[in-house]
């Protein structure tokens, strides 16, 4: 697909899969075209989701090009309720075609934020930080905070106690 | 000895080249250009289309960032504002890294819509909050957007200024180079020589930069820093 711009940067050396070549409406000018990007899975967090896979989702995100560029798309969702609810729900609304399988899960964007519901938790996000500097202390913080809990319940109840 | 800020200077700068009417975007991670164009809003461009991105009060948009580009690539957006990890003196950004590219020193945060931006946006400021000889370099590692383009490619704007803490540049398109436009007050050439990785010489001629109104730092203590703080929360904690 063509993008705007760009040409005579230093990604047409980076990246080879980006081409430039003359515009076909007017070939004396140069364009820059780069390939789509193909997921087999995406993990997506809704504001709502249906069991039959409808979904609304945060309109300021572009997770509904996500959904549609991935083969699996496993949605977790602030709120089960029924397709119609959500169709009437505010943000940008998916149709169920696209996705695979939904899950309940509230906060389950934990310890980023879902505008309108819950702020960023900044001291676990500083605790990440700190810990992805080296393989060692991440390490530290996967046993902490994602093999540890039995469940998001129990994670939730862990990094709000603190 | 000033009674402004740096960041309140750089505000005031980015504030006098927003025009009236004209449509005015601000990037992530831009809480001083965002105070900028609200202080221009607040006063002289009231008419002025201000989208600020993650601004509950100023994104009207309705599916994702997408929206936005697509918008901004069809060359909607008079005003924007970037920046770089490097910016050399032809005005070319490096966000990608410093050092070897897939081994580097430091990894930039990328370019994202910077390298389009840079082109279809009809006037861009460039804005750093630090100035050091680490950052304003002879030449660049990695050009994520060049600072001007041959004829064969379509670029309908390009870089008006580069606003720092201690001076202002205004891109010269012919010469295809930033050119000293004015140095704050309190800062000396000898100084501003000593921070700039590229050679001023040639750069007679620049005066001193207006400082900021009594009346803009009124705004931009009260009325600019509760919008801002919509937005930033933590930065217009920290501004005082």
């Amino acid at each position: 697909m063509p993008v705007a711009g760009h040409v005579g940067s230093d990604y047409e050396r980076l990246r080879p899969e980006f081409k430039v070549i003359p515009n076909p409406w007017a070939p004396t000018q140069r364009v820059l075209m780069v390939p789509a990007l193909r997921c087999d899975v995406a993990l997506i967090h809704a504001l709502a989701a249906a069991p039959d896979g409808t979904l609304c989702l945060e309109p300021m995100e572009d997770d509904a090009l996500l959904v549609q560029a991935s083969g699996v798309v496993i949605a977790s969702a602030e709120r089960i309720m029924s397709a119609d609810e959500v169709r009437a729900s505010a943000g940008v609304v998916v149709e169920g075609i696209h996705v695979t399988a939904v899950v309940e899960l509230p906060r389950g964007a934990h310890p980023t934020l879902v505008r309108g519901h819950y702020e960023v938790d900044a001291a676990h996000v500083a605790e990440y930080q700190a810990a992805a500097v080296d393989d060692e202390t991440f390490r530290g913080y996967l046993a902490r905070w994602v093999h540890g809990p039995k469940d998001h319940a129990a994670y939730l109840a862990e990094a709000d106690r603190l | 000895m000033s009674d402004y800020t740096p960041e309140e200077m750089i505000a005031t700068v980015i504030a006098r080249e927003v025009r009236d009417g004209e449509t005015v975007a601000v990037g992530t991670l831009a809480p001083v250009p965002a105070s900028g164009v609200l202080l221009a809003h607040f006063t002289h461009a009231p008419r002025a289309r201000v989208i600020i991105i993650n601004h509950p009060d100023y994104w009207p948009f309705r599916y994702g960032s997408k929206e936005f580009y697509d918008f901004a690539q069809r060359g909607n957006i008079d005003l924007f504002f970037l920046s770089g990890g490097q910016i050399d003196r032809h005005g070319n950004l490096n966000l990608i890294a410093v050092g070897d590219a897939r081994n580097p020193r430091t990894r930039l945060p990328g370019g994202a819509g910077a390298p389009m931006l840079y082109y279809q946006a009809k006037r861009v400021v460039l804005f750093r909050t630090d100035h050091s000889p680490r950052i304003f370099v002879d030449r660049v590692d990695h050009v994520t957007s060049p600072g001007s383009s041959p004829p064969s490619v379509v670029r309908p704007g390009g870089p008006l200024i580069c606003v720092t803490p201690l001076c202002v540049f205004r891109f010269d398109p012919a010469a295809r180079m930033l050119v000293l436009a004015s140095v704050h007050p309190g800062v000396s050439r000898e100084e501003l020589a000593q921070q700039t990785g590229f050679s001023l010489k040639g750069n007679p001629g620049a005066g001193v930069t207006d400082p900021p109104t009594a009346a803009e730092l009124h705004l931009l203590r009260t009325r600019v820093r509760e919008a801002v703080a919509r937005a930033y929360p933590r930065y217009a904690e920290g501004a005082s």
